[in-house]
């Protein structure tokens, strides 16, 4: 749905009427009047959303871009002091933790997430598919979505616990205890299965809507060949499904570089740095020591690597023509 | 047919995935009826022994639940209200009228959607602090606290979305131009031929739209736990929720937690399940929600 709406938004914009050719001279006159008015309720009709856009879009960008190149510790306004690029140097200079490990671990949760809730998004959503129902199941994967981070952090947190389900399990099954969010090593694949737990919804709805679209008479003609179940998959459901899969695949990667909500409140970037990324880095710079320059120029850097996904991403779809 | 062949492994990969989906839940509502003593304790127990309500008394009172069931309630109202007006509004206008500016004005909506929200935090929670003549501000936003006092402060940044005028004004393009004409011409002016005719024509998508702002207001965690930081007055569910569990020893008030939690998806919960069509349907438009 989303693609049947993309191709209109470029050619209704440019409505012929704005050429001006509104049939002859008399008639164009009588409409200059009301048009004229019709501008001003235009205006006017859009001057909440402009106002709001001039105060909470532009100027932040401008003050952000500001303090990415300041020095200002407190909150007078007159404090502010220009250092040029410093703060993006002090990012990458040598013994600074931004690079390795947080913007590594920004690009591994991004990563992660997307391979596993793509791998169990495509299975569901063919699986539901054949079934009955489709309804009720599609609800019963869409809770996590619409339920507060808050909430799914701290189940999943108590979950990991060594009381709880997680290691209740493993120990029914024989195995050891093992502290998930308190090692280092196991401290950011826990979160990334939570991440990827709490995406699986969304990604199973867009794969539906590209399932529906594949036609009947492909799947008839694979049986009357004869074809297996899994043949059928490879080689009619994943090509065909592939502008949804690319989709859904960036989509989430860019969510996944700029989540740190849910880390926030499962691990606090904790132990160490394990699960720290780059816009909890940025939250933390700003928030808690109050450092607003390194802060923003944090948050433009992650912004460079958020922007040049987007572009891959446009470039991919431009490529593909209509279809995805 | 082949679509419906096998179905014993579609359904054994369908039931496994919705078992690992909702069990965390059940495990949420287990645990909030479970006694003293009977969380986080070896070995695990997923029932409770009996089911305990003090919990949900305890995080009612130790919450003060209340106030930030109604800081919430309040911060969501306002924010959906103000973005399906203002929506509906701008899309009204990019959509059916003709003034200079159009095609710039509706090219910055969508390039309002393009700008990752982390970007915004410093600079909104700036301009809020120095928001002019609020807060013991003087006019050029020093002194005081700004914005950031008054409960205002959690809906600010949320009032307009670029999606949503995207959205409506999708939907609007639609509407045939003669339907408007003749309301004009039977001497409707602009505000009338928008509230009477295209108003209740996209209610469907204000419904969509609607619940989808909702169900984000409600949720919202990062930006209402800055504002409240700064003034505890406004706190919202979330935010009370987790600072209770920061504060207090996990193992024994997890309970407690786990009944806050429960309190605090519920009116979302069953939002969805009533109106579950629509927000589908608004997932699939907004495409990454």
């Amino acid at each position: 749905m989303v693609n049947a709406l993309a191709p209109e938004t470029t050619e209704r914009v440019h409505s012929p009427r704005d050429a001006g050719s509104t049939g002859p001279a008399v008639d164009g006159r009588r409409r200059t009047r009301p048009r004229r008015r019709q501008a001003v309720v235009a205006y006017l009709f859009l001057t909440p959303t402009l106002l709001f856009f001039a105060v909470f879009l532009i100027l932040p960008l401008g003050f952000a871009l500001l303090l990415s190149m300041s020095r200002w510790a407190g909150f007078d306004l007159g404090d502010i002091d220009p250092v040029g690029l410093d703060n993006f140097a002090d990012l990458f200079v040598d013994g600074s933790t931004f690079l390795t490990p947080i913007l590594t671990n920004t690009l591994l949760f991004a990563l992660g997430t997307v391979a596993l809730a793509l791998a169990g998004s495509v299975l569901v959503a063919t699986c539901i598919d054949k079934l009955r129902f489709q309804g009720l199941w599609r609800t019963l994967y869409f809770l996590p979505i619409v339920t507060t981070v808050v909430a799914i952090g701290n189940v999943w947190k108590y979950m990991y616990e060594p009381g709880g389900l997680v290691n209740g399990v493993l120990n029914a099954l024989g195995l050891g205890s093992v502290g998930f969010l308190q090692d280092p090593d196991t401290a950011l694949p826990s979160v990334v299965v939570v991440q990827a737990w709490a995406s699986v919804g969304t990604a199973i709805l867009i794969l539906t809507a590209g399932l529906k679209s594949i036609p009947e008479s492909y799947y008839e003609a694979a049986a009357l060949d004869g074809a297996g179940p899994v043949t059928v998959f490879w080689k009619i459901t994943l090509p065909l499904l592939r502008p949804s899969l690319l989709f859904v695949c960036i989509t989430q990667f860019i969510t996944g570089l700029q989540s740190f909500a849910l880390i926030i409140v499962m691990t606090k970037g904790g132990p160490g740095d394990a699960t720290n990324v780059a816009a909890l880095e940025m939250y933390r710079q700003a928030f808690s020591y109050g450092d607003w320059g390194t802060a923003s120029a944090a948050a433009f850097v992650l912004f460079l690597v958020v922007l040049v996904v987007t572009l891959v991403q446009l470039w991919i779809f431009r490529r593909k023509g209509e279809d995805t | 047919m082949i679509r419906r062949r096998f179905p014993w492994f579609s359904y054994l990969v369908v039931v496994t995935g919705a078992v690992l989906t909702v069990v965390p839940f059940l495990d949420m509502v287990m645990t909030s009826f479970k006694g003293p003593g009977e969380s986080g304790t070896l070995p695990y127990r997923f029932l409770p022994e009996a089911f305990d309500l003090s919990n949900y008394r305890a995080a009612i009172h130790q919450l003060d639940l209340p106030v930030l069931f109604r800081n919430s309630v309040l911060a969501t109202a306002v924010i959906t209200g103000s973005v399906l007006l203002t929506s509906s509004l701008a899309g009204y206008a990019l959509a059916k009228l003709h003034f200079p500016g159009r095609n710039f004005i509706f090219r910055l909506v969508l390039s309002t959607m393009m700008f990752p929200p982390f970007l915004f935090f410093i600079p909104h929670f700036l301009i809020l602090v120095h928001w002019p003549l609020a807060g013991g501000n003087d006019l050029f936003g020093r002194g005081g606290a700004g914005l950031t006092v008054s409960i205002t402060a959690l809906a600010m940044p949320f009032l307009v979305n670029g999606f949503g005028i995207f959205l409506m004004r999708q939907f609007m393009v639609s509407i045939p131009d003669e339907v408007l004409e003749a309301a004009r011409i039977d001497g409707a002016g602009e505000f009338a031929v928008w509230w009477r005719i295209v108003v209740p024509q996209t209610k469907p998508v204000m419904v969509t739209l609607g619940l989808l702002t909702f169900v984000d207001a409600w949720n919202e965690y990062i930006w209402a736990l800055l504002v409240s930081t700064a003034n505890p007055d406004v706190m919202t569910l979330p935010v009370g929720i987790q600072l209770l569990q920061d504060y207090v020893d996990p193992t024994r008030t997890m309970p407690i937690v786990m009944a806050g939690l429960v309190l605090s998806i519920l009116p979302v919960l069953i939002l969805f399940l009533l109106l579950q069509k629509y927000y589908i349907r608004g997932v699939m438009l907004s495409g990454l929600k």
